[in-house]
C-alpha cells in the first residue's frame, strides 16, 4: 500500500514538472556564436596510412570424429595452418580500403575486401565458407551415379554440407540520395541424410549440389523528416542434381526443383514532431516451373507453380508527452497460390493403384493489429502494455480461420541505484472457425484431433529480469521465465506444454587487468500429447520432458610481464536431454536421447614488441550424444538405415598464432 | 618562496584531479537525471562552444582512457567531410562546452550506462546524423520502445565497434539476450556459437517492419534466404511448412536434432491421427521403422514438399 501511495505521489510530482523535450541532434545546434577559426586539431591523432594486423596460425589437431570440425573450424587433422587479418588503409582524401580475413585455409572461413571513400561510395567483395558436419560414419550400399542409386558393397561416407558463398556489392551516398546493389552466389555441396521407399524404407546419403544466386538493388531518398526507399530482391535456386532412380524403380525420388523469387519493396518514414509513421508495401512472386517426372497418370510436362505475395504494414508511434508514448501497427501478408491444379495418379507403393489426387494450392492470408502504450509512472518506473490481434485465413485447411488475442504488460523499474528490474506478463487466447477435417487435407484423421498450430490455445507467460551492479567491478543478471500452453479443446494431439527456466550471468572486472565471467542456466520444456490406435478416444499418451543445462566461466589476466603477457581460460558445458514416456497399457520410457559437451580453452598472448605478438591457444572439445532411435543398418527388418550416427569423442587443438601489427 | 612552491604544487594537484576523468563517477553524479537534462538543454540552447574545438577538450581529456581512441574509428576521422571532426568535433556529440572547462563540474552529454540522460535523449545525438533507411523502423522497434541506447551496443571510441564485427556481434546481442545465448549451445542449433552465423543474418537490431525485427518480410522468407530449396512452390505442399517454418522448428536451437520442437514420431503425431499407422503408438524408438532411423521420415522424407507427380504423401 505504501508503495502504491509512493508511486502515485511521485507520479503527481513528476507530472507537475515542466515538460521538456531534449533533442541534441547536431542539426539543432545553436551555432550563432561559433567561431571555428582556431580549430586546429593539434592534439588530434592522424590515423591515415595502414593499420591493423596480419595473423598466421599453425597448429596441430587431434580428433577421431569429423563432428569436432564444427567447433574447431576444420576437418583437417594433424598439422594445420590458417591466415587471418584485418588491415585498413586510410587515405588523406577520405579514401579507404580494408581487408579482413578469418581462418583462411580452414573449412569455416571468411574474407572481405572493401574500398571506397567515406560517406560517398563503397565497393566490397565477400567470401565465406561454412561447413557443417553431421557424421563421418554413415553407412550405405547405394552408390550415386548420375542420378542412379546403384546397389553395391556397404561403404562408409561423410554426411556434411559445405556452403561456399561469394558476393560483390556497392553503395553510394550523395547529399539526399543513396543507392546500393549487391549480388551473391552460393554453392552448396555435400551429402545429407534422406530416405526413399522401394517399397520398404531405405535411408541413403542424398547428394547435394545446388547454386543459389541472389541480387538486390535499391535507392533511397532522405529528407529533413522523411525517408523513402525502393528496392528489388531476386533469388534463383538451381539444383544441379537430378531425380534419383533405383535399377528397379525408375525416378523413385524427385529432385528438389529449381525455383526463383522476386520482391519489389517500397517503404517510407515520416516524422512529425514527436510522432513517427512508417510503412512498407511489398509485392512478390515465387515461381517454380521445373519439368515434372514423366510417369503414367501425369497429365502435364511441367507445372506452372506460382505464388504471388503481398506484404504491407503501417506503424505509428507518438510521444504524447514526456511520460506517455503510444503506438500501433497493422500488418498484412497474403500468400496467394496461383499454381495450376491437376489430377495426378498416385502410387500405392510400387504398383499403380489407379487412384488420382489433385494437388492443393493453398492460400494463406494474415493480418496483425497491435496497439501499445508506455507510461512513465514516476522517475524510474515505466509501465508498458499492449494488445495484439492476429488473424490467419487459409484455404483447404482443417480450420480455415484462426485468430489470437494477446494482452501483455511490462513494468520496468530503474529507481533503485544499480538495479534494473523488468517484469513482464502476457496472456493470449487463440480460437477460430469451426474445426473440421476436409476431404482435401485429412479425410482420415480422427475427429478428436486438433492440430496444434490450428487448435484453440491459451497461453500464459511471465518473465522477471533483474540486473544488479552492487560494485563497480561486479554485475549480476538474473532472468527467470515461465510459459504455459493449454490446448483445452484438444483430445487427440498436443494437449499442453510448459516451458520454464532461468539464467544467471556474472561479470567481474576484478582489477584493471583481471576480468572474469560466469553463467549458468537451465530450461525445462514439458509436453503432453494423446493418440488413439483404436481411432476413437485416446488410448495412449506421451509425456516429453526436455531439459537443458548450460554453464560457463572464464578469466582473463593481463598486464603480466610489463604488460606483455595476457593469460586466459574459457570453459563451457552444455547438456541437452529429452525423455519421452509413452503410456499405453503401462508406461514405457524411451531410451536415451541426450548430448553433452565440454569446451575448454587456455590461451596466452605475448607481445614480442610493439609490432609483433604471439598467441598460444589450446582447445579441448569433449562431445557425446546418443539417440536410441539410431540403429545399425539392418537391425530393423524391412528397413535399411545409415547406421548409428552417435558421437563420443575427445578432440584437442593447439595453435600458435603470430601477429604482425601494422 | 616556500608558499609559492606550495601554491604551484596545489594548483597542479587540482588541475591533475580535475583532468582525471573517471567514467564511473562524473562530477555531476550528485545531480538528478532531470537536473542534468535541464542543464544540458540550457547549454545546448545557449550554444557556447569552445574556442579551439577538440583541442580544448583534449587539453584535459587526452590521457583519459579511451578518449583518444575516437581517432581510430570513423567518428574521429580527420579526412571525412561527414565525420564529427569535420564539424563541431567532440562537441558535436557531447554538446557545447559552456563552463565545463572551469572545473569540469558542469555536465556534458554523456553516453552509456553511466549517463544520467535517458536512452531516447542520448539517441537524439546519434540520430541527428544516422537518419538513413537502416534506421527507418527504429522508432517502432522493440529496442527503441525498451529504451535501449545506441551506446548500449555501439562503441565509437574504438578502432573497431564490436557490434559491427562479425566475430563479436553475437557477444553484443547475447549480453542481453541471454536465452538465445544459451540456445546456441543446444544439441542442434545454427552455427552461432562459433560465429559462423550471426544474429544479424536474420534480425535487424535497429528494427524492421517485419515480425521479430526480421530482415525479410516474413519468417519463411528469412529462412529461404539460406534454404532456398524449400521455397518452392512445390507441387505437393505440406501445409504447415508453407505457412510457417517455426511451426516445427526453433531456429534458436533445440535439444532435438534438426532444431525440431519435438522429435518424430511424436511431433508428427501432434497433427496426424488417421485410421492407420499415424495413430500407432510407438513404444520404443529403435524397434521398428516407425520409431527407428528417421522415424516417419523413413518413408515421408520429402516432408518439406514433393515435386513428384505421385508424391502426394511426400514420399518421393
Amino acid at each position: 500500500m505504501n508503495c502504491k501511495l509512493n508511486l502515485i505521489t511521485a507520479s503527481l510530482l513528476v507530472a507537475s514538472a515542466p515538460s521538456m523535450a531534449a533533442n541534441f541532434a547536431v542539426g539543432n545546434a545553436n551555432t550563432d556564436n561559433l567561431n571555428q577559426e582556431k580549430y586546429e586539431c593539434k592534439r588530434c591523432t592522424n590515423t591515415t596510412g595502414y593499420s591493423g594486423s596480419v595473423d598466421i596460425s599453425a597448429g596441430y589437431i587431434d580428433s577421431d570424429d569429423v563432428h569436432a570440425a564444427n567447433a574447431l573450424g576444420t576437418d583437417q587433422e594433424g598439422f594445420v595452418t590458417a591466415v587471418s587479418g584485418d588491415i585498413e588503409y586510410q587515405g588523406e582524401q577520405g579514401y579507404q580500403a580494408r581487408i579482413q580475413a578469418h581462418q583462411l585455409g580452414f573449412e569455416n572461413s571468411t574474407a572481405n575486401i572493401s574500398v571506397g571513400q567515406k560517406g560517398l561510395f563503397n565497393v566490397d567483395a565477400d567470401y565465406s565458407l561454412i561447413t557443417t558436419y553431421q557424421s563421418g560414419d554413415a553407412q550405405s550400399n547405394l552408390y550415386y551415379d548420375d542420378g542412379m542409386m546403384v546397389p553395391g558393397d556397404t561403404y562408409v561416407f561423410e554426411l556434411s554440407q559445405q556452403r561456399e558463398k561469394v558476393g560483390i556489392g556497392a553503395d553510394f551516398n550523395q547529399d539526399f540520395y543513396q543507392g546500393y546493389v549487391r549480388f551473391d552466389t552460393e554453392d552448396k555441396t555435400g551429402y545429407k541424410s534422406s530416405s526413399l521407399v522401394s517399397p520398404s524404407p531405405v535411408n541413403f546419403g542424398q547428394r547435394v549440389d545446388s547454386t543459389t544466386d541472389s541480387f538486390t538493388a535499391g535507392a533511397a531518398l532522405t529528407g529533413q523528416n522523411w525517408l523513402t526507399e525502393l528496392s528489388y530482391f531476386g533469388s534463383q535456386y538451381k539444383n544441379n542434381t537430378d531425380h534419383l532412380s533405383l535399377p528397379t524403380y525408375y525416378d523413385v525420388y524427385a529432385a528438389t526443383p529449381d525455383n526463383q523469387a522476386h520482391q519489389v519493396s517500397l517503404s517510407g518514414q515520416y516524422q512529425l514532431d514527436r510522432t513517427v509513421m512508417s510503412g512498407r508495401y511489398i509485392v512478390g512472386r515465387m515461381i517454380q516451373d521445373d519439368d515434372l517426372i514423366q510417369v503414367a497418370g501425369n497429365p502435364i510436362q511441367n507445372w506452372d507453380g506460382e505464388v504471388d505475395t503481398t506484404d504491407a504494414n503501417i506503424r505509428i508511434t507518438s510521444m504524447l508527452s514526456n511520460r506517455l508514448r503510444i503506438g500501433g501497427s497493422y500488418d498484412y501478408s497474403n500468400r496467394e497460390n496461383n499454381s495450376s491444379v491437376f489430377e495426378f495418379q498416385q502410387y500405392n507403393f510400387d504398383s499403380v493403384s489407379g487412384t488420382f489426387k489433385e494437388n492443393v494450392a493453398t492460400d494463406v492470408e494474415r493480418s496483425t493489429f497491435k496497439v501499445n502504450a508506455s507510461y512513465r509512472i514516476a522517475s524510474g518506473y515505466r509501465l508498458q502494455a499492449g494488445y495484439d490481434r492476429k488473424d490467419i485465413e487459409r484455404t483447404y485447411s482443417d480450420r480455415e480461420e484462426t485468430n489470437e488475442d494477446s494482452l501483455w504488460a511490462k513494468l520496468s523499474i530503474r529507481a533503485i541505484d544499480n538495479v534494473i528490474i523488468d517484469m513482464k506478463a502476457a496472456h493470449s487466447n487463440r480460437g477460430g472457425s469451426e474445426y473440421q477435417a476436409t476431404e482435401l487435407t485429412s479425410s482420415e484423421d480422427n475427429s478428436l484431433l486438433r492440430k496444434y498450430y490450428l487448435a484453440d490455445r491459451e497461453r500464459n507467460e511471465v518473465e522477471l529480469r533483474v540486473s544488479h551492479t552492487p560494485l563497480d567491478w561486479l554485475s549480476v543478471d538474473l532472468t527467470g521465465r515461465y510459459a504455459k500452453d493449454d490446448y483445452d479443446d484438444t483430445v487427440i494431439g498436443l494437449t499442453e506444454s510448459e516451458d520454464y527456466g532461468y539464467d544467471i550471468n556474472l561479470n567481474m572486472q576484478l582489477t584493471k587487468h583481471v576480468s572474469a565471467y560466469g553463467f549458468a542456466g537451465q530450461q525445462w520444456i514439458n509436453s503432453a500429447q494423446a493418440g488413439s490406435q483404436s481411432y476413437s478416444s485416446p488410448d495412449w499418451y506421451a509425456d516429453i520432458e526436455d531439459e537443458f543445462i548450460n554453464l560457463g566461466a572464464g578469466v582473463s589476466y593481463g598486464g603480466l610481464m610489463e604488460d606483455k603477457l595476457t593469460l586466459g581460460a574459457d570453459y563451457l558445458f552444455s547438456n541437452s536431454s529429452s525423455d519421452t514416456y509413452v503410456t499405453a497399457e503401462g508406461t514405457s520410457p524411451y531410451g536415451d536421447y541426450f548430448s553433452y559437451n565440454h569446451s575448454a580453452s587456455l590461451y596466452a598472448n605475448y607481445a614480442l614488441n610493439d609490432d609483433m605478438a604471439l598467441k598460444l591457444t589450446y582447445r579441448y572439445e569433449r562431445y557425446y550424444d546418443t539417440d536410441d532411435a539410431q540403429v545399425t543398418p539392418d537391425q530393423v527388418p524391412g528397413m535399411v538405415t545409415l547406421g548409428e550416427l552417435n558421437h563420443n569423442y575427445n578432440a584437442h587443438q593447439i595453435m600458435l598464432n603470430f601477429s604482425y601489427v601494422l | 618562496m616556500m608558499n609559492w612552491c606550495r601554491n604551484i604544487l596545489a594548483s597542479i594537484s587540482v588541475i591533475l584531479y580535475l583532468c582525471t576523468f573517471n567514467a564511473a563517477a562524473a562530477p555531476w553524479d550528485d545531480m538528478t537525471g532531470d537536473e542534468v537534462s535541464q542543464k544540458l538543454v540550457e547549454k545546448f540552447a545557449e550554444g557556447k562552444y569552445s574556442p579551439k574545438g577538440a583541442d580544448s577538450c583534449l587539453m584535459c581529456h587526452q590521457r583519459t582512457e579511451g578518449v583518444a581512441d575516437i581517432f581510430k574509428g570513423a567518428h574521429g576521422d580527420l579526412t571525412s567531410k561527414d565525420s564529427p571532426m569535420a564539424g563541431l568535433q567532440c562537441e558535436a556529440c557531447h554538446g557545447p562546452q559552456g563552463n565545463h572547462n572551469r572545473g569540469g563540474k558542469e555536465p556534458m552529454i554523456q553516453f552509456g550506462k553511466n549517463s544520467k540522460l535517458d536512452a531516447p535523449t542520448q539517441n537524439t545525438v546519434c540520430q541527428g546524423c544516422h537518419n538513413d533507411p537502416e534506421q527507418m523502423a527504429w522508432h517502432s522497434s522493440t529496442h527503441n520502445l525498451e529504451e535501449i541506447a545506441c551506446a548500449d551496443c555501439h562503441v565509437v571510441h574504438a578502432a573497431k565497434d564490436p557490434a559491427l564485427d562479425k566475430l563479436t556481434v553475437n557477444d553484443t546481442c547475447t549480453s542481453c539476450h541471454t536465452r538465445e545465448k544459451a540456445d546456441m549451445n543446444k544439441r542442434s542449433a545454427h552455427p552461432m556459437k562459433w560465429d559462423q552465423m550471426t544474429c544479424i543474418d536474420c534480425h535487424s537490431p535497429h528494427g524492421s517492419m517485419s515480425e521479430s525485427a526480421l530482415n525479410k518480410p516474413t519468417v519463411n522468407d528469412t529462412c529461404y534466404s539460406c534454404h532456398a530449396e524449400k521455397r518452392g512452390p512445390m507441387l505437393w505442399e505440406h501445409a504447415p511448412v508453407t505457412e510457417n517454418c517455426v511451426t516445427c522448428h526453433n531456429p534458436h536451437g533445440s535439444v532435438n536434432e534438426g532444431m525440431l520442437n519435438n522429435r518424430a514420431p511424436q511431433l508428427c503425431q501432434q497433427c496426424h491421427a488417421d485410421d492407420g499407422h499415424a495413430s500407432r503408438v510407438v513404444l520404443q524408438p529403435g524397434m521398428d521403422a516407425f520409431g527407428g532411423g528417421k522415424s516417419c521420415l523413413n518413408c515421408h522424407s520429402q516432408i518439406h514438399g514433393s515435386n513428384h507427380p505421385a508424391g502426394s504423401l511426400l514420399q518421393r
